[in-house]
């Protein structure tokens, strides 16, 4: 039992790794050669989980062995535009100029009821709204409306709007992010100007936000009450 | 860039491991079969005090490498090289002519723990 545990726990931080080490992406919308080898990790680890029998070794060298040629297969797609149509294809074009092409579906195998599914996901309910759909490589599809159906933006209304980035905390709990505050351009300096307006120490901050612009959101600490 | 090259070193890694582990298996696996054949000649000329020196050579060398062997074959398996080897050796102490038996089927396990980790084209297959 012991040893199921054991190979449980030291399982859990290899797989950890392994997608670590694949990137981000995968967590996210996996391509067709990401999905294959996420499906076959969560099987080869299985193995040497259910039978204490069977040497470690015979999960971790294939986990490691699908991930790394995973990331080499992607750093060759990143190189190689035809490489990569090769492994994860390209995006398809299924509604062109607001007609549906009709080929291009059948090829995809996708049906119409395919279609009007995703154009639901995505709040359109009315086929005559679309002007463009892209079927993608993950097979996710994105629709272009028709201008008549597009809301208006900040250009369209020809209206002035913050182009800073949004705020980020730069204490939390009394502790100070020495990161963010390098990555906003404000130094040390400007932090305990601040405080010295607010007349709060740094420890009776409870969070504190600021933007590049050094416009700053402090919050106090509450203090606990006693009796 | 880094996860390429991280990538590229544990393959690396892993592949020099596998070479190393089929090298290492290979010579471990023919020196248990040539201890194995060398207590079977001793036993057949009677020669009692080879045959069991033999015999305890061949136990020592499965018992330096049992603990590495299960890191690459099945505790199962390990196991039963382990039992026949212990019969061997009893029945070398004792002249029983079942040592013979026990010999013929030592080194087919000990083959099938060598034929194991040999990438053949049949096994990768």
């Amino acid at each position: 039992m012991a040893v199921i545990l054991i190979r449980a726990c030291i399982l859990y931080v290899v797989i950890t790794f392994s997608l670590r080490l694949m990137g981000k992406r995968q967590l996210g919308e996996l391509q067709p050669s990401e999905l294959v080898v996420t499906i076959l990790i969560s099987n080869i680890a299985s193995i040497p989980v259910e039978d204490a029998s069977v040497p470690m070794l015979m999960g971790i060298v294939p986990i490691f062995t699908l991930v790394c040629l995973d990331v080499i297969v992607s750093a060759i797609m990143l190189r190689s535009a035809r490489f990569r149509r090769f492994i994860i294809g390209s995006p398809r074009i299924i509604i062109s100029g607001g007609v549906i092409q009709q080929q291009e579906m059948k090829r995809l195998r996708y049906t119409v009821d395919d279609l009007i599914e995703a154009m639901r996901e995505q709040q359109i309910f009315d086929i005559s709204e679309v002007y463009y759909a892209i079927v993608e490589t993950t097979g996710k599809i994105h629709f272009l409306q028709k201008t008549d159906y597009q809301s208006a933006t900040r250009a369209d209304v020809d209206k002035g709007g913050s182009t800073t980035d949004p705020p980020s905390v730069i204490i939390r709990d009394g502790i100070q992010d020495t990161e963010q505050l390098g990555m906003l351009g404000l130094g040390q300096g400007w932090l305990q100007q601040k405080l010295r307006e607010n007349n709060v120490g740094m420890k009776d901050v409870f969070l504190m936000t600021a933007d590049k612009n050094g416009s700053a959101t402090l919050i106090k600490r509450e203090r606990s009450k006693s009796g | 860039m880094n996860r390429l090259a991280v990538s590229i070193a544990i393959l690396s890694v892993m592949a020099a491991g596998c070479g190393v582990s089929v090298w290492a298996t290979d010579k471990v696996a023919a020196d248990m079969m040539e201890q194995v054949e060398l207590t079977e000649k001793a036993f057949t000329d009677g020669d009692t005090a080879a045959c069991t020196a033999h015999a305890e050579q061949l136990d020592g060398i499965w018992d330096g490498v049992m603990k590495y062997s299960i890191l690459i074959t099945d505790l199962g398996h390990a196991l039963e090289i382990t039992s026949s080897i212990a019969e061997i050796r009893s029945f070398a102490e004792e002249q029983n002519d079942e040592l013979y038996a026990a010999c013929d089927r030592a080194q087919a396990q000990i083959s099938m723990f060598r034929e194991m980790q040999m990438p053949t084209l049949w096994k990768i297959l």
